[in-house]
């Protein structure tokens, strides 16, 4: 073999080993991909998926991380090509992923319509969950007001919204909330605010009753209360771009008071990263809205069955309550479909009622025009 | 450079096989930029001009981007970010890269070394150290109460926190390429000049920096596609409003479910990216040819 043809084997192998190889989904393997954080990958590999398997000899279910939401729509994007080609898309199940995208996917028929799919559990799913049916919802949670307590006690934290307002105002700087597209706290933040300027009625916003009048009118309304308040946050109007860096913030004593997910703040404060002395306090006239996660399913996925029996089994009483105790987070499920000690144990903590601010239509609404409205309209170099 | 384009050049009354593999070598990296480079951009341009709801060929988008206040601001933060950014990195890159250029022993070394560290260091990361070096009540703060001087204003959350996260991200490649720059300047120039009483000052002005333009272009224009396109340190950096193009982009993709306007912001972006693309390919082009 001379040099030349040398050359030529060596990259011939060298190609042929980057050929992409033909991968099959293996069957009865349901293929799980998230983008949440590591807490819901340990719920699911700690509870969700031992008493599952348990519960249904011969199926597995394999935990993929996926990152965050732009890998999860990567994959999304990949299954709506398989369906095109009708391939294998490889992926049975996307927990924390809203439907919506990629374009052109619920048209297509990408994913299954899960108010059809024929859940036996299906009717317990609390109605404020209930977002497009293709959204698949099973767990929630709810933001509060995460302080500190050693420059504020306890008897003093604020109840009402009123109150919220007056202390920002009689101690400038000391309150910061993230973008409201960049993490749920400041969003429900804005959400809670947007209540406030429309009557204190969640039930003004629906899914589908959004127009662009409506929404200039009653989010304008809501631009006012925000923009009053602005010049009294940290920094005269800086906003975190994400829980965790409010968090941050509140832990580094830079500022007195921060909205926070009920769960994230609960695993900060178990995991020192909040101090003991962090107060948690939830208003009573309206508390801050949550939001629920939601979840996709393939209508081409290999495991089709096995996800939805998989997705059944997610709203039965075992793991919704599992949801409650392990995660920290709110059942999917209608409270009466919480096991009775547990509606009783956390009835003090837990407000009947999570306002729940509709995703879709109104929640971009709100994004977009929280950036245009409320983020640059202040002059933060002012004395 | 030079060399390689004449031996390329060169041996024309050689057979014809040798320039069909020379064809077929290139013809793979050309299909790899033609598949993942040409042809998304042409697919971008193409369906933000081709609008079948709106009645065919348009340029509303375009027309909506160029009159809306907002966007406006984000593109002119991007262009103030980019401008700041790339002259402080000329600035600082500049005398380190004469440094290691002309110094001799262990502690050039050091500082090549140390100028070369933040290649390693992940911006996620780096962003989250900034917030707690200088955020509010980080340590710069502790260090300047604990000698009883005021705080400072934090550059986190304001547009001079991606200047100095992007500045400190740069350092190394802007510094690695005007020291390759500086490497072609051979001493026997430089000591002609001081041969003939040139001071330290005369030397660089007339003799280096001279002979440095087109790397100095050369540098500027990597730093700048680079800057441009950052995402991490201005996303978690940056002010709320104005932001820069990349999280703008971002946004609108993922929370306002706008592919359309995100592929025209990318579109516009990518038109002020290629000015300084051909920069560079002026000056590769002008080197080659010299």
């Amino acid at each position: 073999m001379n040099r030349r043809e040398l050359m030529l084997s060596a990259s011939a192998v060298a190609a042929a080993t980057i050929l992409p190889r033909a991968a099959f989904a293996d069957p009865n393997r349901i293929d799980w991909i998230t983008s949440s954080d590591q807490n819901v990958i340990d719920f699911w590999t700690n509870i969700v998926k031992p008493k599952f398997e348990a519960a249904n000899a011969g199926l597995t279910i394999n935990l993929v991380d996926g990152g965050d939401g732009a890998g999860l729509i990567a994959i999304a994007s990949r299954a709506l090509a398989a369906l095109q080609t009708k391939t294998d898309p490889q992926v049975d199940f996307l927990e924390g992923y809203d439907t919506r995208i990629p374009k052109g996917g619920i048209e297509a028929g990408l994913w299954t319509d899960m108010s059809k799919a024929g859940l036996s559990n299906y009717s317990k799913i609390n109605p404020l969950a209930l977002d497009i049916p293709t959204n698949f919802p099973y767990r929630g949670s709810q933001v509060l007001l995460a302080y500190d307590t050693t420059k504020l006690p306890k008897e003093k934290a604020p109840k009402t919204w009123a109150d919220l307002v007056a202390w920002i105002k009689a101690n400038p700087g000391q309150f910061i909330y993230n973008r409201p597209d960049k993490g749920g706290s400041g969003g429900n933040f804005v959400n809670r605010a947007i209540f406030e300027a429309n009557g204190k009625d969640p039930k003004v916003f629906t899914v589908d009753n959004y127009t662009q009048a409506k929404g200039d009118e009653m989010l304008g309304k809501a631009w006012a209360i925000l923009n009053d308040l602005a010049p009294f946050m940290m920094d005269k109007g800086a906003y975190t771009s994400g829980n965790t860096q409010s968090i941050q913030l509140l832990s580094q004593g830079a500022v007195t008071m921060i909205p926070a997910w009920s769960d994230q703040s609960l695993s900060a404060i178990k995991q020192g990263v909040l101090p003991d002395t962090t107060g948690l306090v939830q208003l009573s006239d309206l508390g801050f809205p949550g939001g629920f996660t939601t979840c996709g399913v393939p209508a081409n996925g290999a495991n089709h069955a096995a996800t939805l029996k998989m997705c059944d089994f997610l709203l039965s009483e075992e793991i919704q309550s599992a949801v409650l105790t392990e995660l920290g987070g709110f059942p999917g499920v209608s409270w009466d479909y919480v096991s009775k000690d547990l509606q009783a144990k956390f009835a003090d903590i837990v407000p009947k009622s999570i306002p729940v601010f509709p995703a879709g239509d109104w929640t971009k609404a709100v994004n977009d025009g929280w950036y245009r409205n409320v983020a640059p309209n202040i002059d933060r170099n002012a004395k | 450079m030079t060399s390689t384009a004449a031996a390329l050049a060169a041996p024309v009354h050689k057979e014809k096989s040798g320039r069909l593999t020379g064809l077929l070598l290139v013809a793979i990296p050309v299909l790899l930029v033609v598949w993942l480079v040409i042809w998304p951009i042409v697919s971008a341009i193409v369906s933000t001009i081709w609008l079948p709801d709106q009645g065919g060929l348009s340029l509303k988008t375009y027309q909506f981007f160029f009159t809306d206040s907002y966007s406006l601001a984000n593109l002119s933060l991007t262009l103030w970010t980019t401008a700041v950014v790339a002259v402080l990195l000329l600035l600082f890159c500049l005398p380190i890269a004469l440094y290691l250029r002309f110094s001799t022993g262990r502690l050039g070394a050091y500082v090549q070394g140390l100028a070369i560290f933040p290649m390693f260091v992940p911006s996620i990361i780096l962003s989250y150290a900034f917030i707690r070096v200088l955020g509010p009540n980080g340590m710069m703060d502790i260090l300047l109460n604990a000698v009883h001087l005021p705080k400072i204003r934090t550059p986190y959350l304001t547009p001079w926190g991606p200047v100095i996260g992007l500045v400190w991200d740069n350092i190394p490649l802007t510094v690695l390429i005007l020291v390759s720059g500086l490497g072609s300047i051979s001493n026997a120039a430089v000591e002609a000049a001081r041969d003939v009483g040139a001071k330290r000052f005369q030397v660089l002005w007339s003799i280096i920096l001279p002979n440095l333009t087109n790397t100095l272009l050369v540098a500027l224009s990597f730093t700048v596609l680079n800057i441009f396109s950052a995402f991490t340190l201005p996303y978690v950096l940056g002010p709320a409003a104005p932001e820069m193009m990349g999280p703008f982009m971002q946004r609108t993709f993922r929370d306002l479910n706008d592919p359309l306007n995100a592929i025209t912001q990318a579109v516009v972006a990518f038109a002020f990216c290629l000015v300084f693309g051909l920069f560079y390919v002026a000056s590769v082009a002008r080197n080659r040819s010299r």
